[in-house]
Order: structure tokens, then C-alpha cells, then sequence
């Protein structure tokens, strides 16, 4: 299984999402694993 | 996507949320959300801010070759990242959450 553990501190950020929620990625610390996924266009 | 939220559920049992960033705006995201019902944050990134940030401090991916997926543990730590050069180049799920085992059992 090709893996990369590049094991850095991801960054920070906050966003809303479309509903306008806010979402900070620190905020799933010590909480939950986060997926993230940088899309580039819809289809 | 599409693949995303059929697995959902089971990236859930493990313990991870999924969010996807991505230059669209607000309307856009809010409209392909609805179409596919998908049930994870959309999260507009008209500005680029998030994905500079990622693509200037971990430098994990150029320009022009999105899309991208990291994983970020419990601890805020990057544990995996794939890019691909076109949307179909997408890690397949059961590796993601294969992954997600091992970074369940480390943690226990």
C-alpha cells in the first residue's frame, strides 16, 4: 500500500462551509481523524 | 464524491470526519451538495487561502495538480497524502480507511 507518513503538523484554517458553518481543522484535534480533500472543480 | 459517501458511514465507525475544500463559491458548493446529497462539509475556498497554505507549508502538491488528500490524525498530524493529475486519480477507500486502522490501533 503506497503511504506517505510526511508526520507534520498540518495547518491550521477556518473556513465556513456552504451553510455557513464555521469549520476550524484544529478543532477535530484530539477528537477525530479529518480526511481532507482538495478538489479542483466539480463533475 | 461519489465514492466518498458511500463510505461515509465508514469512516465515521473510524473515527474520521471528511471535509473537501475547493475553489468554488458558496452557490456553487451549496448546489452540487444537493445534487449528489452528500453528507460531509463542503467547504468553499474561492480565496485559495487553504490551499496556498497547504501547498506552500507541506508542499503537498503543485499547482495544477489537484486534486489532493491528506490525512490528519487525532494529534493534528499529516499521516498520509496523495495527489493525483486528474479527478479520477483518487486513493481507492478501503486503503483510506486501512490506514485509519492502524492510526486507530497506534492510538490505543
Amino acid at each position: 500500500m503506497p503511504k506517505v507518513a510526511i508526520q507534520q503538523p498540518a495547518p491550521d484554517f477556518e473556513l465556513q462551509d456552504f451553510r455557513g458553518r464555521t469549520i476550524r481543522l484544529s478543532d477535530y484535534k484530539g477528537q477525530k481523524h479529518v480526511f481532507l480533500v482538495f478538489n479542483r472543480g466539480f463533475r | 464524491m461519489a465514492q466518498l459517501r458511500q463510505d461515509y458511514h465508514l469512516f465515521l465507525e473510524k473515527g474520521a470526519e471528511i471535509l473537501v475544500v475547493g475553489p468554488e463559491n458558496r452557490s456553487a458548493f451549496a448546489a452540487y451538495w444537493e445534487k449528489n446529497d452528500l453528507p460531509f462539509p463542503g467547504l468553499p475556498d474561492p480565496g485559495h487561502h487553504v490551499l496556498k497554505l497547504y501547498g506552500q507549508e507541506i508542499k503537498l502538491f503543485k499547482f495544477g495538480r489537484m486534486p489532493a488528500q491528506v490525512l490528519v490524525d487525532r494529534q493534528g498530524m499529516t499521516r498520509y497524502v496523495h495527489y493525483g493529475q486528474d479527478m479520477s486519480d483518487i486513493p481507492p477507500n478501503e486503503e483510506l480507511l486501512a490506514l485509519l486502522d492502524e492510526l486507530n490501533r497506534e492510538i490505543d
